[in-house]
């Protein structure tokens, strides 16, 4: 194994009689995992730290080789020690360890058989581990009341061995409040302090930490298969821009459910999520079993079966696959004779392979971004940011190593959670570096958390309440252009050689605590910038970068970093989407929905047109009356897609598209991180992936006759090449080919055909149950595995079955390790990078330096209305402002409502009290909102919540005059 | 269970912050102040713990938290006496264990419960540091000691007859 960059220093040990050089610093029983010892272990987590609770790690440690007694230790406790001598197997270490084990399980219920947790369960691994397979118990076992926690997580307290890990992730890492422990001695409780919603975005994670059936994934009872009959695949988590890796699980049903998907855990990334998830990632994946899902083409009917008043919305039909790529096929052949303009529309929830090939069919000067102008303009100013060499993206580590943090305007906690977790983290790094300086490591959990009162800098600017709240040291709540002063005279105070800086502006920030805010940015030397498109305003992220370049600046002349990586500012810019990126490397920043609308305007000569949609909902994206009259002005929509919505109601042809975890594509994440993921499972009915039915398509189109003999040469060049294209990694090598900046997409993943010493990868494991019988009740014979034409791996038991030999492999599992617990076997030691796996590409982006030109400023951007003076600011919600994710049952039923936020002096001023349905209307659109009050939001501002389902997600970004009116509820 | 949020009093807010004056962190006053409610009104309801919640601008699973970790806190409703009786090792040997038996046959409850005519509320305590005139009960802030049935009894009729003048005065300091 490779050691990075700067030697670690390292230790010798002996365990059992043999030597081995460990690294120094971390406790024993990471390094006996490290090594790969089987060491039963409970309330250690690798995340967590060391607290030393359950004494099950228990090893024996020797005075020196003479002493033969040695004494008990508990191994998460103890620093490896240079020349020191311990022992696993001694009799004393197992009779311990036997015995903490039959104590914990006096109390633990037989119930395996019916227990969510069985055959991935820690604590059944260690049982079995620590050699406890006899119940000598007689006694009666203490009992628990469960409680209702909400539609995520089930609670069964009764399976409870009190090793406190829930409260440590939850409570600790995760900043919850709502989880305690409860009680005392030996009725200890760990739960809520009455029945209601775990509230904390995070809480999906206890049905990973917890070691036992306590917390399980209650939307996965619902369909509840066992793990080893699950059958997965790496994949990447499509619900926000952080790019999460993930390991979602499938199974068939046998009786042809559609739904196969059954739920979604962890995979661990180093650099991206680590351990851990938020709930939307989560539970999001419900919406690929939704009643929305779209599973065989449809074609509207000419003739409306019965007149309807739906106005533009049409009836549809499903019609055979070959009838729908016939119909694509013709569509295609008249464009290829010049007869039809065909305009594409790329998504940024899809691949970067998705769109190339639908860029491929339609030509690039007819692709079109599926954003607005200002949304497309965000992330094309990002991505000039990102090129800027002063700044680099951060990952999750640095980021919980920063010693001081800043967050501008995004509400990373609901747009960026798991980043939102990373900065959580970054609030204790000052009370971890001070423990350092005592000599305690930071493993050593409680003893760390003692040193209170030591908190690194964390200013967090916001429109509204944040869920980072509790751990800022500096909370301002502003407009966006009050943060932007903010962040310029902050970057002025950094550079000026001297003179006086004023405090801006703002309410709340007084000069004393923007003079301390000077001085520990100055003092920073790894000082973390977070921003994002949350707010809409490019204003904002040119102040971000212009601060970011401010510190790299600071950190050149200051600190003289030597390596020229460590003088860059970190600046970390959260987009809105899994692809936004990506898809910002397609098109330039004209290439929206508003210029198209604008050209479609002012066309003269009509033309037959076609709207190929793929995976975008325009009336997300623009006000139903522009995406109206965008519908309206063409005579054939066709819309490859997920799930249904406001795009696909007016389709005239609509295709099935498969969703993230049913395809293999590219989606690059705010970090600019090329990120492939694969297919765990085929969709069901006729669902492929986007790319398949525009290739279909064009072969087809090439077959029908006349085609090849009009239109002009290139666009039959296009069309033959995306009609040869059998496997999306020729996609990815084409994509590498025709933009410089995705050249890295070659090197992403195996080929298709690129078997490891001959072997594909198995998606199900080897105890995978039911094969020859799942499908016993249509057919007797055994269905063939069906191919993979994307990646070597098999929809079958066959093949490499464990994580270290193949990066495709994503099961977490290893001999004695049946839970999530078994990832250690397959990381060099615990916390560090998965072995074998890939881990992405950075975007090959050229360097350029980045000048903000003032003519970039906010075009679209809601300005104060003239007639009373208020504006928008844009709200998010973990559970709301996700597109797809609010198709997940168990998300929409948290949901809440719509709703338009007031500052009380405003509301009162505008004769609205709170809990009153208002109505605020937008050049045509009408959305009904809960007016809420509170004292948390600027004045004159009204928080609305953005990208609920049934409001464009930018309500406000073409508001010229907001009428707020109470509404008729 | 009472689901209101009864507010706190002047004179159980006034207890509170002059305790919240001697530590440096607002947490440390959150077992005061369960206390000095429970002081006040006998036991800790859900809504006192809300009250309370509310008021020291905490999470309420955080007083719960502290709540039914300390066993003196009650979050049920007790008998106006409550009974702790010794079930240590002096008072055991001294026949500790058959006075609790007579004591719960009089009452005709079990540790944790409270008598019907809501006097009395029994607990088992650990040692209460009075070994040498074991076995011992403390009811409210009173030691009763080299307790016999007699004794016991007559420390019975004694309460009862108490009964009638301050409400819960077992719960008040001085
Ligand atoms: S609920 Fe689970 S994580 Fe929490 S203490 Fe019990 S066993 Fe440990
Ligand atoms: S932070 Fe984003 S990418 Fe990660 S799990 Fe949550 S929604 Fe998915
Ligand atoms: S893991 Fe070491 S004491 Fe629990
Ligand atoms: S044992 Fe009862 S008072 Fe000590």
């Amino acid at each position: 194994m490779l050691k990075a960059g700067n030697a670690q220093a390292m230790a010798t040990i002996t365990i059992d009689n043999r030597q081995y050089e460990v690294d120094d610093g971390q406790n024993l029983l990471s390094a006996c995992l490290s090594l790969k010892k089987n060491l039963p272990y409970f309330c250690w987590h690798p995340a967590l730290g060391s607290v030393g609770a359950c004494r099950q790690c228990a090893v024996v440690l020797f005075k020196d080789a003479d002493d033969q007694r040695g004494t008990l230790v508990m191994s998460c406790m103890t620093p490896v020690k240079d020349g020191a001598i311990y022992s696993i197997d001694a009799p004393t270490a197992q009779d311990f360890r036997a015995g903490i084990i039959e104590n914990l399980m006096t109390n633990h219920p037989h119930d395996c058989p019916v227990c969510e947790e069985g055959g991935e369960c820690h604590l059944q691994d260690m049982t079995l581990m620590s050699g406890h397979t006899q119940r000598r118990f007689q006694g009666r076992k203490r009992t628990h009341n469960n409680q209702y926690l909400g539609p995520f997580i089930n609670h069964e307290m009764n399976r409870c061995i009190t090793c406190y890990r829930c409260v440590r992730f939850y409570r600790d890492h995760a900043g919850g409040t709502d989880l305690q422990a409860l009680g005392r001695n030996h009725q200890v409780y760990f739960g809520r302090q009455e029945d209601g919603l775990l509230d904390n975005g995070f809480s999906g994670n206890l049905v990973e930490v917890c070691p036992t059936g306590v917390f399980t994934d209650k939307t996965y009872s619902r369909h509840y298969v066992r793990k080893w009959d699950l059958q997965t695949a790496p994949s990447v988590c499509e619900h926000c821009a952080v790019g999460c890796n993930t390991a979602p699980g499938a199974r068939r049903d046998g009786k042809g459910d559609p739904r196969q998907l059954r739920r979604v855990t962890n995979l661990f990334h180093r650099q991206i999520n680590g351990y851990f998830l938020c709930d939307r990632g989560r539970f999001g994946y419900e919406y690929a079993n939704s009643a929305a899902r779209i599973y065989t083409p449809q074609a509207a009917l000419t003739q409306p079966l019965i007149q309807t008043t739906a106005g533009s919305a049409k009836v549809h039909q499903s019609l055979s696959p070959a009838d729908a790529v016939a119909r694509l096929a013709v569509t295609i052949a008249q464009m290829r004779s010049g007869n039809r303009r065909v305009i594409g529309i790329g998504s940024s929830r899809s691949s970067l392979e998705n769109n190339f090939a639908l860029q491929t069919l339609v030509g690039r000067e007819h692709f079109y971004a599926g954003l607005d102008e200002r949304s497309l303009a965000l992330l094309k100013l990002v991505d000039r940011i990102q090129r800027d060499p002063r700044v680099h993206s951060p990952g999750t580590p640095e980021i919980e190593r920063a010693d001081m943090v800043i967050v501008l305007g995004e509400d990373i906690a609901d747009t960026a959670p798991r980043i939102a977790l990373a900065v959580r983290q970054a609030a204790r790094s000052a009370q971890i570096a001070r423990a350092g300086e005592l000599k305690i490591p930071a493993w050593q959990d409680d003893s760390v958390r003692q040193l209170t009162g030591i908190r690194t800098p964390l200013l967090v600017a916001s429109a509204e309440r944040t869920d980072l709240d509790d751990i800022a040291s500096c909370r301002v709540r502003a407009a966006p252009e009050q943060m932007v002063a903010l962040a310029d005279v902050l970057a002025q105070a950094l550079t000026a050689e001297s003179g006086e800086i004023h405090a801006p502006d703002i309410a709340g920030l007084d000069t004393g605590e923007f003079t301390a805010l000077v001085e520990q940015l100055k003092q920073a030397r790894h000082p973390v910038i977070v921003s994002g498109c949350g707010l809409q305003s490019q204003e904002l992220l040119q102040a971000a970068a212009r601060l970011a370049f401010a510190v790299a600046g600071h950190k050149e002349a200051n600190h003289r970093q030597t390596d020229s990586r460590e003088a860059r500012a970190a600046l970390y810019l959260a987009c809105p989407e899994a692809n936004s990126l990506g898809l910002a490397q397609l098109c330039d920043a004209r290439q929206n929905l508003n210029q198209l609308h604008r050209e479609r305007q002012s066309e003269h000569t009509p033309q037959p047109t076609t709207l190929l949609v793929m995976e975008a909902d325009l009336y997300r994206q623009l006000p139903a009356s522009v995406a109206d009259q965008l519908c309206a002005g063409v005579d054939e929509i066709i819309q490859l897609e997920i799930v249904h919505n406001r795009t696909s109601a007016r389709a005239d042809l609509i295709l099935p598209a498969a969703a993230t975890p049913e395809y293999e594509g590219t989606l690059v994440n705010s970090g600019g991180l090329a990120q492939r993921h694969y297919a765990v499972y085929e969709g069901s009915g006729w669902i492929q992936a986007s790319w398949r039915w525009l290739a279909d398509a064009a072969a087809a189109s090439g077959e029908l006759a006349g085609a090849e003999l009009s239109g002009d040469e290139e666009t039959h060049a296009r069309l033959q090449s995306l009609a040869r294209w059998r496997h999306v990694t020729q996609l990815s090598v084409a994509l590498a080919e025709s933009y410089p900046e995705l050249a890295p997409l070659a090197e992403l993943g195996p080929d298709w055909d690129q078997t490891i010493e001959g072997q594909k990868t198995a998606r199900q494991p080897h105890r995978y149950s039911g094969r020859t019988a799942i499908q016993a009740e249509r057919q007797v014979a055994e269905y063939k595995p069906l191919p993979d034409d994307d990646a070597p791996m098999a929809f079958s038991m066959e093949g490499i079955q464990f994580a270290c030999q193949s990066p495709l492999q994503a099961n977490n599992w290893a001999p004695g390790w049946n839970s999530n617990q078994a990832i250690h076997c397959y990381q060099p030691k615990p916390g560090a990078a998965r072995l074998g796996h890939s881990s992405g590409q950075p975007l090959a982006r050229k360097a350029v330096v980045f000048h903000s030109d003032s003519a970039a400023g906010d075009a679209a951007r809601p300005t104060a209305d003239p007639s009373d003076g208020f504006r928008i600011l844009p709200l998010y919600r973990m559970f709301g402002s996700g597109e797809l994710s609010n198709y997940a049952g168990a998300i929409a039923s948290v949901t809440e409502e719509p709703f338009a936020v007031f500052h009380p002096q405003d509301l009162e001023l505008l004769s609205l009290t709170a809990g009153q349905q208002i109505a605020i209307t937008e050049s045509g659109d009408r959305w009904q909102l809960l007016a809420k009050v509170s004292d948390t939001i600027p004045r004159h501002c009204i928080g609305v919540s953005t990208g609920f389902t049934q409001m464009a997600s930018i309500p406000g970004a073409y508001i010229e005059r907001e009428q707020i009116a109470p509404g008729d509820a | 269970m009472e689901r209101i949020t009864p507010e706190l009093s002047t004179e159980e807010i006034r207890d509170i912050d002059a305790e919240a004056g001697h530590y440096p962190h607002k947490s440390a006053v959150l077992l005061e102040a369960l206390r000095i409610v429970q002081q006040h009104r006998g036991w800790v309801s859900d809504g006192s713990l809300q009250a309370l919640a509310s008021y020291l601008k905490c999470p309420i699973a955080e007083l719960e938290a502290l709540a039914t970790y300390y066993q003196l806190i009650f979050r049920e409703p007790v008998g106006k006496h409550v009974i702790y009786c010794c079930n240590s090792v002096s008072c055991w040997m001294l026949g500790g264990d058959g006075l609790q038996a007579h004591l719960q046959n009089r009452l005709q409850i079990s540790p944790g419960e409270s008598s019907r005519d809501g006097l009395f509320t029994l607990l088992e305590t650990p040692c209460l540091g009075d070994c040498d005139r074991a076995p011992v009960m403390m009811v409210g802030r009173e030691m009763y000691r080299q307790l016999s049935r007699e004794t016991l009894d007559a420390m019975l009729s004694e309460l009862r007859a108490r009964d009638g003048q301050q409400p819960m005065s077992d719960h008040r300091e001085q």
